[in-house]
């Protein structure tokens, strides 16, 4: 055991320390719904694991390669709408679809590479908008093909079976607990194993300076290609996941604007370019937009008897705070760029180090 | 022995501006060539026309033969030239050690090849203390060795160096000569930019002037200080 981990550790600059944490938080998720039985506590871990998912796969292509996608909408869309559509209108299960999703979104991706790549900086940013945008109005108007506006929804999910035994039937939250937690782990290894590779350090290469990347011999073309397929299949995962947990999806709540920003906002406040940075970023923005979508900050706020909930501050408050997402995440970036440029998880880290040297 | 870089009637517009009119000169194999000139003269703009970072607006380039013309940079130094930049471009966010073993995955897939190469070129330049050392937060003078070690990690056979010591005192200066004259010695071809005329009279085997763009003079150190063109671009520029 010492040995693997001795070899594991030289092999990939990971201390043993980081392994065991790793397994003993591991084995409390993978046990967590067995002392846990309430459907929303399964629910926000479920949320965690998909953000997480969504983070990471973002991260490849900008947090190491630097190119700052706000159109990650598409791939997460396209993987939904692929394992939808095939379960809904071809009886195809996901767990299928979800593949044929992914090959999809390899198609996609190439083209928006292709149009996006030729554009550095912020030019690269509208661009990948800009497409992530065609395709959600694409996904309004046809309707006959996506049903527009109006959405699809999952009428029956097939049950998993191996041979004759049924797996699971999917009635509960407990399976898409420990696929979500299978899928998050998996886009954390995938990172770890990028980020200690050639490709890794090309890709850090290019995000650090494509000039002088470009001049060292990496074809930066080919590499900000490869990032991007690493990065959107692992999001068009997420995408399948989230159709078939939630079971319904139309344009707004898979293909929007929303969702691309959303992905980028788990990266900036968790730790840009970290393995652990989406992880952190989920941890916040899971909890706060849960909390805003159930009222409870407006709530808060009566028990910590700041405002009461009879007066018109308190009405407002009760109205308007749910609805105030982008609000609040716009003051969130900006307290979290302004603070905390390197993130929450940056910023604990420089906490850290500063004490130990006050201590030394 | 044949000539490793051949510049043909290179010309580099900017607009109305020529960067680059007409330049040609060969380079043998093993000779460190100095480039020379006052500031704005077209030096770095014929190191990016030979390297790739753009393409000539006319002329071209030969290196072993091959005719270079619109090859990207990565292919450049693939096929073993490399250059340094006048300013200095470190991967700031990645450890001294990572900065040249990025260089190094030029020639190798495998990190710990790679990693051994890069230490090899770090105790060339005296840097393997700073291996773990953020490179953004590196002096100036070690950013400029940490630029010449990166370039060789990718085992060039002809190196061009601008400008790697403007900006350092007499001492750092001295290092980056002997270690220049060291590279030489491993059989390595140089083009080296330089304002220091001391410096590049000791280490040039030929030397080439270039003024407005134009070459304005070549010959050998003895040559180019006795050239009365030269004297004249130089006394006409800087006094
Ligand atoms: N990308 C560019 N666009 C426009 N003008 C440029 C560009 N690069 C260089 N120049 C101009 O070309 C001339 C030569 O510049 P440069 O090659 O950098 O000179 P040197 O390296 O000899 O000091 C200068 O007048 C400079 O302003
Ligand atoms: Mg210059």
């Amino acid at each position: 055991m010492r040995t693997l981990l001795k070899k594991l550790s030289d092999n990939r600059g990971i201390s043993p320390v980081t392994i065991c944490l790793w397994i003993v938080v591991l084995a409390g998720l993978a046990v967590f719904p067995k002392f846990v039985d309430s459907p929303y506590a399964l629910h926000i871990m479920i949320l965690l694991f998909l953000s997480t998912i969504m983070g990471e796969s973002w991260n490849i292509l900008g947090g190491y390669t630097g190119q700052y996608s706000v159109g990650h909408a598409a791939y997460f869309g396209v993987g939904a709408y692929t394992t939808m559509m095939l379960m809904q209108y071809k009886q195809i299960p996901p767990w299928y679809g979800m593949w044929v999703g992914a090959a999809v979104v390899v198609v996609v991706a190439l083209v928006i590479g292709s149009i996006c790549f030729r554009l550095r900086g912020p030019y690269f940013v509208l661009a990948s908008i800009a497409v992530a945008e065609i395709l959600r109005l694409v996904a309004m108007n046809l309707k006959d093909f996506t049903n527009g506006a109006e959405g699809i929804l999952a009428t029956e999910i097939p049950p998993f079976k191996i041979g004759e035994t049924v797996v699971t039937d999917f009635l509960s939250k407990v399976p898409f607990y420990y696929i979500g937690l299978v899928f998050a782990v998996v886009t954390i290894i995938v990172t770890v194993l990028v980020q200690h590779s050639k490709l890794g350090y090309y890709f850090q290469a290019i995000r650090e300076d494509q000039d002088a990347a470009h001049s060292l011999g990496i074809n930066l073309a080919f590499h900000k290609n490869v990032a991007l397929l690493f990065s959107a299949v692992l999001t068009s995962m997420a995408g399948s996941f989230y159709a078939i947990y939630i079971g319904f999806i139309d344009p707004p709540t898979v293909l929007a604007l929303d969702i691309s920003v959303q992905i980028v906002l788990i990266c900036i406040i968790g730790g840009i370019g970290t393995i652990y940075g989406p992880v952190v970023g989920s941890l916040v923005l899971v909890p706060l937009s849960e909390a805003l979508r159930s009222n409870l900050i407006a709530q808060g706020i009566f028990k910590l008897g700041l405002a009461s909930e009879e007066s018109a501050v308190g009405i407002f408050l009760k109205e308007h705070l749910a609805h105030a997402h982008a609000l609040i995440y716009g003051i969130l970036v900006v307290v979290v760029i302004l603070f905390m440029p390197d993130g929450v998880l940056g910023f604990v880290k420089k906490l850290f180090t500063a004490r130990k040297r006050e201590n030394a | 022995m044949g000539a490793i870089l051949e510049i043909k009637h290179v010309s580099k517009f900017f607009g109305g501006l020529a960067a680059n009119s007409d330049v040609s000169f060969d380079m043998t194999e093993g000779m460190i060539m100095g480039l020379i000139g006052p500031n704005g003269a077209g030096k770095t703009t014929l190191f990016n026309c030979i390297t790739g970072y753009y393409p000539p607006s006319r002329g071209e380039v030969l290196f072993k033969g091959m005719k270079m013309n619109g090859l990207e940079p990565n292919k450049v130094c693939k096929l073993g030239m490399a250059r340094t930049w006048q300013k200095v471009r470190p991967l700031a966010k990645m450890s001294v050690l990572d900065n040249v073993m990025v260089g190094a995955l030029c020639r190798t897939n495998s990190l710990k090849v790679a990693r051994d190469i890069a230490m090899e070129q770090l105790k060339v330049v005296r840097m393997d203390k700073k291996a773990d050392f953020l490179a953004g937060g590196l002096p100036i003078g070690e950013r400029k060795k940490l630029e010449v070690a990166r370039v060789l990690a990718t085992k060039p056979v002809l190196l061009l160096l601008d400008e790697v010591m403007g900006g350092l005192n007499p001492a750092e200066s001295e290092e980056i000569i002997q270690l220049i004259l060291e590279i030489k010695k491993a059989g390595v071809t140089q083009m080296v930019i330089e304002h220091d005329m001391k410096a590049i009279m000791r280490i040039s085997d030929r030397i080439v002037v270039l003024n407005s763009g134009e070459k304005l003079a070549e010959g050998n150190p003895q040559e180019i200080v006795t050239n009365q063109a030269v004297i004249d671009a130089y006394l006409g520029s800087e006094h």
